[in-house]
């Protein structure tokens, strides 16, 4: 019936100006057609007269053409319950709630299968941007072709990016091309318990077999295995067993093999054979496209700028991003108020990034030293041994990225002579990053001791 | 056609009536006023398609006809000829010929069968009101500040208009705050109603010197509002509106009688300091005789101003200060009363005297 009606109106449209067109039967729909009696719904009651005294003819004849007996037609002012817009009362409706209710839950307790996956992970959900478009394009090489060109897949980045999510997606998407692959997804840390469990139970052998039928592989946060050197052997024996037969191996893990301090070296190598991948923080862009995916999952309206908003102020992670996400539709559904509104009127200050505590240059400075052995003096002068000399340029890259001072500001900080010193000293100390993971690890464990 | 009409009778209707023609339109006939002349009563019309303008023009001399002209065109040509003057309007076939003692000018009119037809009021089934002039403008002016402008909540853009316990009622609220005020004491019939605030807002700015009495006349899906010569029909919203009565709290905590103007003047201080937080600033009520409103800028600095009043309990709440200053000048009395319960209830303002008009702002986190 509603087909109709848009013949209907393409037959009108060419019949008149398209200003009259536009202005009158714009919003207009036809609601029943039974014995000839039409009833055609209008915008408001301004342009009942108009239609009725104006285009009743045309409307006639264009039903007529499309075989609608017509004897009557009346127009009707719409209800808003037919009206696109969501009815939002003052008062909280529970329906919101308990849909983030329900996705938290399901979020909570992913309905883990026998393979370790959760099938709600899936390549049509993960949302591509410039962060990931790399590892995705890997990924869906996998897909088509797993066990030969990125075997083993290693996937690394921060908490919250998506890796697990991806890998998952693999894993998903494999069973589904073929569901005879036997795919397994576990965490490495539940490697280790089922791992221990067998050789209690004396059944070391068969966890072994088990692995070893294998068509698939997914290791998850891989960077836990630290400390373990026993069942990392039986790792070790099991991922080269599966490498040997072009059986596809993923891991995942916050940072390089090489930058876990307990991975041996024969497997760090191992692992990033077929290629790293990493994923990294989104953009401005693919952060909105994530909050916007995720409103529409859960079936929420949200405005442009309020995405914005909360894409600029998260700085973090997607899990982050989301999770402020729900807050902000729970409170507008209870509140009454579009999360915009919430925003504008203050009732809501999203402030999610990575420098969590102020601190002040002198801290860090003394962190600084003290991580090194250093006491504070040493460090600021104007020694050239080597430990003072890297300690000194440490305290100023930090100086310079985490608390953003001007190297003028900086100089006096560390003691040396002006900017162009701690230019030389923080251009050195990047350079230094690429290749030093230790030093890496170190910044890392002082911007622990500093933050936490 | 033929009209002979002063200069200040023919400007002062079309001021009236071409406010709204002179918005941006898909449908150019949308910005012409229709002039008709039909047994010697003259009108003007505009229309935006969600209200229409009627005006009707006492003029010395008329013959019959119709025929519509771009009205900013015609407004300001009007406004520009000496007062006191007569102006002739002749039309041949399009052409409209305005003669004003040594200034003529013809217009391009466009036929008035282009105009869209209006709905009409039907009087038999319509619940009709009428109200003094100041009484409807007061009451009007304010509810009307708390109108939404979200078109995505349709039932909060407009003035509810609502009859309960036989009183008439009008209401508005955007989901932050809810202004209430009794329009008339005792009526017959019943009516629900959401005008929209832009038509309130065209009502209230053709009120007049002249204006006595306003009338108004509900339909099913229209209302018209009756000024002296001229009339505004407006659409009505269709949508539901909150059950508010049941959002003003009843009982409250603490109550405090405080001077409208000194509570103006310290919560414009507070407001200074508020910019950088959303304009939140705290109201505290502090047994015996202190009733505080304080704000905190954490670049600026903080302000904390003091007012004495007797205090009975002790209580705090945010408030947004712009909604605060609205409410306060909407009331009217030298001294108002502030009620509030917890930081999560609204507060309730009402002047001391007169209970009649009730404000209720949703306090924010704190």
């Amino acid at each position: 019936m509603y087909d109709v009606w848009k013949n209907a109106l393409a037959e009108i449209e060419q019949q008149i100006s398209s200003a009259n067109y536009s202005t009158w039967f714009q919003d207009t729909s036809l609601t029943s057609a039974t014995n000839g009696q039409i009833v055609i719904n209008v915008k408001n009651t301004f342009y009942v007269k108009q239609l009725r005294n104006r285009y009743y003819d045309i409307i006639k004849t264009a039903l007529e053409h499309n075989d609608v007996k017509v004897d009557s037609i009346t127009f009707e002012v719409k209800t808003t319950n037919k009206t696109k817009v969501r009815p939002r009362e003052i008062t909280a409706t529970n329906a919101i709630k308990d849909h983030i209710r329900t996705i938290r839950q399901s979020t909570i307790k992913p309905p883990s299968t026998e393979n370790g996956l959760n099938p709600k992970y899936t390549l049509e959900t993960f949302i591509i941007g410039s962060n990931n478009d790399l590892a995705v394009s890997a990924a869906k090489s996998i897909i088509e072709a797993p066990g030969t060109r990125y075997n083993p897949f290693f996937l690394y980045g921060g908490p919250g990016l998506g890796k697990t999510h991806l890998v998952q997606a693999i894993g998903n998407e494999l069973i589904k091309r073929d569901p005879s692959l036997k795919v397994f997804y576990t965490p490495i840390s539940h490697f280790y318990s089922d791992f221990i469990e067998a050789i209690q139970n004396g059944k070391g052998k068969e966890f072994n077999r088990k692995f070893q039928k294998l068509d698939c592989l997914i290791i998850d946060d891989f960077q836990f295995i630290v400390n373990k050197e026993k069942s990392q052997e039986e790792f070790f024996n099991i991922f080269n067993d599966l490498y040997q037969l072009n059986k596809q191996i993923i891991v995942t893990s916050d940072r390089l093999p090489s930058q876990i301090k307990t991975v041996d070296e024969r497997l760090a190598t191992r692992l990033t054979m077929g290629g790293a991948f990493d994923i990294q923080l989104p953009k401005f862009e693919d952060k909105c496209a994530i909050l916007r995916a995720k409103a529409e999952q859960i079936g929420a309206e949200i405005e442009q700028e309020a995405i914005e908003y909360i894409a600029e102020n998260v700085t973090t992670n997607i899990r982050d991003l989301e999770g402020e996400l729900s807050t902000i539709l729970l409170m507008s559904e209870v509140r009454g108020l579009t999360p915009l509104e919430l925003i504008n009127n203050g009732s809501i200050s999203v402030n999610k990034t990575t420098k969590l505590r102020p601190t002040s240059p002198k801290q860090v400075v003394e962190k600084v030293a003290k991580y090194y052995g250093l006491s504070v003096s040493e460090l600021k002068s104007k020694s050239r041994v080597s430990n003072i000399m890297v300690a000194r340029q440490v305290a100023m890259l930090l100086l310079s990225k985490e608390l953003g001072l001007s190297t003028t500001k900086i100089a006096t900080e560390v003691g040396v002579k002006d900017h162009t010193t701690v230019m030389h000293g923080i251009k050195k100390i990047n350079n230094s990053l690429k290749l030093n993971f230790i030093l890496r690890d170190q910044i890392e464990e002082i911007k622990e001791k500093i933050y936490g | 056609m033929k009209i002979t009409v002063t200069q200040e009778k023919l400007n002062k209707a079309l001021n009236n009536v071409s406010r709204i023609a002179i918005s941006k339109s898909t449908l150019p006939i949308l910005s012409n006023v229709l002039i008709r002349v039909d047994k010697k009563k003259v009108s003007l019309i505009t229309t935006n398609l969600d209200m229409a303008v009627k005006d009707f023009l006492p003029v010395s001399k008329s013959d019959d006809g119709v025929i519509t002209i771009p009205a900013k065109l015609l407004s300001e040509f009007i406004s520009n000829l000496p007062k006191g003057e007569n102006i002739d309007i002749t039309t041949k076939d399009d052409k409209v010929t305005i003669k004003s003692g040594k200034y003529s000018s013809t217009i391009n009119g466009v036929p008035a069968d282009e105009f869209p037809d209006l709905p009409e009021v039907d009087e038999k089934s319509a619940v009709i009101y009428k109200i003094g002039v100041d009484e409807f403008k007061a009451s009007l002016g304010q509810v009307i500040v708390a109108c939404s402008n979200d078109l995505t909540r349709p039932a909060l853009t407009g003035v509810y208009f609502n009859t309960n316990n036989n009183s008439l009622r009008v209401a508005a609220t955007d989901g932050y705050r809810l202004a209430e005020k009794e329009l008339i004491k005792k009526v017959e019939s019943e009516v629900k109603a959401i005008v929209p605030s832009s038509s309130i807002q065209e009502v209230l700015h053709s009120i007049n010197d002249d204006t006595e009495e306003v009338e108004i006349s509900f339909n099913d899906d229209l209302v018209r509002f009756r000024l002296g010569e001229v009339e505004i029909i407006s659409k009505l919203i269709d949508a539901s509106f909150p059950d508010y009565q049941k959002l003003i709290p009843k009982n409250s905590d603490a109550e405090v009688t405080l001077k409208r103007e000194e509570l103006i003047r310290v919560t414009k201080l507070a407001a200074l300091f508020a910019r950088s937080v959303g304009g939140s600033i705290i109201c505290e009520a502090i047994p015996e005789d202190t009733f505080s409103v304080k704000s905190i800028a954490n670049e600026y600095g903080e302000n904390d101003s003091r007012i004495e009043t007797s205090v009975d309990k002790p209580g705090r709440v945010n408030l947004n200060s712009r909604f605060l200053l609205d409410a306060l000048n909407a009331l009217e009395e030298p001294e108002v009363i502030f009620k509030f319960s917890d930081r999560v209830a609204p507060i309730v303002l009402t002047n001391k005297k007169n209970k009649g008009y009730t404000h209720i702002i949703m306090p924010l986190n704190s």
